[in-house]
């Protein structure tokens, strides 16, 4: 699915049109009045989806994942590189992907199940990456 | 099943065997039809009862799994209708049996219900602002502002795994315990910047590290562009430490539930 971004210029706020598939997700489940349960006709593959996807918070695994990707901040602190290289080695290589997607896990499973982990659920993932790539090249530029 | 008399656009809809009724949402009766696809590219249609009319396609009961073009309908269809009326959603995969199920027991027993909703989102729409840390600076922020956090990383980041687990435990309990109230801090700026130019709104929750806020918002159609200035501008006040994403105007999915 293509998602378009479009931005006043000098902007920094994003307006993504049409959302994509994980923004819909999060926007509709869950959301809008209830047809009662007597009314309804029950079917195969498709049926109201009650989910609380946000049972992960406080656990030990959870908390060496905070542990991890703060002790990835390394060059933060060893001179050499600066900061935005920092981050932008962070999110080039698996360090982000390995935090962040540990503890979305659960989300990201429940979107699986919801979608068959169709393929453009990846795709919408990956179109967050160059945005940020960008931003912290903004920086970059502003610092230098 | 009949599918007998029933108009909507002058048109019938036919429910045959082993068919149902996919409903939308609802809207009042003077709306617009604006011709769209719905589930399975099947034309929309409005059944109309009284004062209000359920927005509906006709799908098949039996089905292959493929929910991804089934939400993306739903909320294609809703969007549609809300810009251009009011529009009360109904959550998403309701399926009845035929025209009369939707006239007589989803809308004329609620009729009342709905007419004042409707009234109520006439003229208002719903946005969704999302906020996304740059997990890295806010992290660094963190061991910066935090002598613990700082301490405990400099104990943890050589040392071998198996004898710095309690220590790395502590060091991701403090660091996500600082990183919510550092959120929460970030939450309300937002809510009051935005909160002179909304009629109302929901916090969603989150779970992802680099969550800051997700904001459904209801805004007056005569606001809308104050609105998205004060967006704008929390977009250039954060963009070091965070994205925003405005979303919208779409359904005003999170303003119609019990809650």
């Amino acid at each position: 699915m293509t998602v378009q971004t479009s931005q006043r210029k000098g902007s920094y706020l994003e307006r993504p049109t049409p959302s994509s598939l994980a923004d819909v997700i999060d926007t509709i489940l869950d959301k809008g009045i209830v047809i009662d349960a007597y009314v309804r006709v029950s079917l195969v593959g498709i049926e109201l989806i009650t989910i609380d996807a946000r049972i992960v918070i406080a656990s030990v695994d959870t908390y060496l994942r905070f542990a991890e990707a703060t002790n990835r901040l390394d060059l933060y602190e060893k001179g050499g590189e600066g900061l935005p290289e920092a981050i932008e080695d962070l999110q080039q290589g698996g360090a982000k992907k390995k935090t962040s997607g540990a503890i979305e896990g659960v989300k990201d499973g429940v979107k699986k199940a919801v979608t068959g982990g169709d393929d453009d659920d990846k795709d919408d993932g990956e179109q967050r990456r160059p945005a940020k790539k960008s931003s912290s090249r903004r920086r970059k530029e502003q610092e230098s | 099943m009949t599918g007998a008399g029933v108009v909507s656009e002058d048109r019938e809809l036919q429910v045959r065997e082993g068919e149902g009724c996919y409903v939308y949402g609802i809207v009042p009766a003077d709306a617009s039809n604006v011709g769209l696809e719905g589930l399975d590219g099947a034309e929309v249609c409005l059944v109309r009862q009284g004062p209000v009319a359920a927005i509906v396609s006709v799908v098949h009961l039996e089905r292959s799994a493929g929910r991804r073009d089934e939400l993306l309908a739903h909320s294609r269809v809703l969007d549609a209708f809300a810009a251009a009326g009011p529009v009360v959603p109904v959550q998403f995969g309701a399926i009845v049996e035929d025209e009369r199920a939707v006239r007589e027991d989803v809308l004329a027993d609620r009729e009342q219900q709905f007419v004042e909703l409707l009234a109520e989102l006439s003229g208002v729409l719903q946005f969704t602002l999302q906020a996304r840390y740059d997990e890295a600076t806010v992290l660094a922020e963190l061991v910066r502002d935090d002598p613990e956090i700082a301490g405990l990383r400099e104990a943890t980041r050589d040392a071998p795994e198996d004898q710095s687990y309690a220590d790395r435990v502590r060091l991701g309990e403090l660091v996500s315990q600082r990183l919510e109230s550092r959120r929460q801090t970030d939450e309300q700026t937002l809510l009051d910047a935005l909160e002179p130019h909304v009629m109302g709104h929901r916090v969603r929750p989150g779970a992802s590290i680099d969550h800051l806020a997700d904001l459904a918002l209801l805004v007056d159609e005569e606001q809308r562009e104050a609105f998205e200035n004060a967006a704008e501008q929390l977009a250039a006040d954060l963009h070091e430490r965070a994205r925003v994403r405005l979303m919208g105007p779409m359904a005003p999915y999170d303003f119609v539930g019990e809650e």
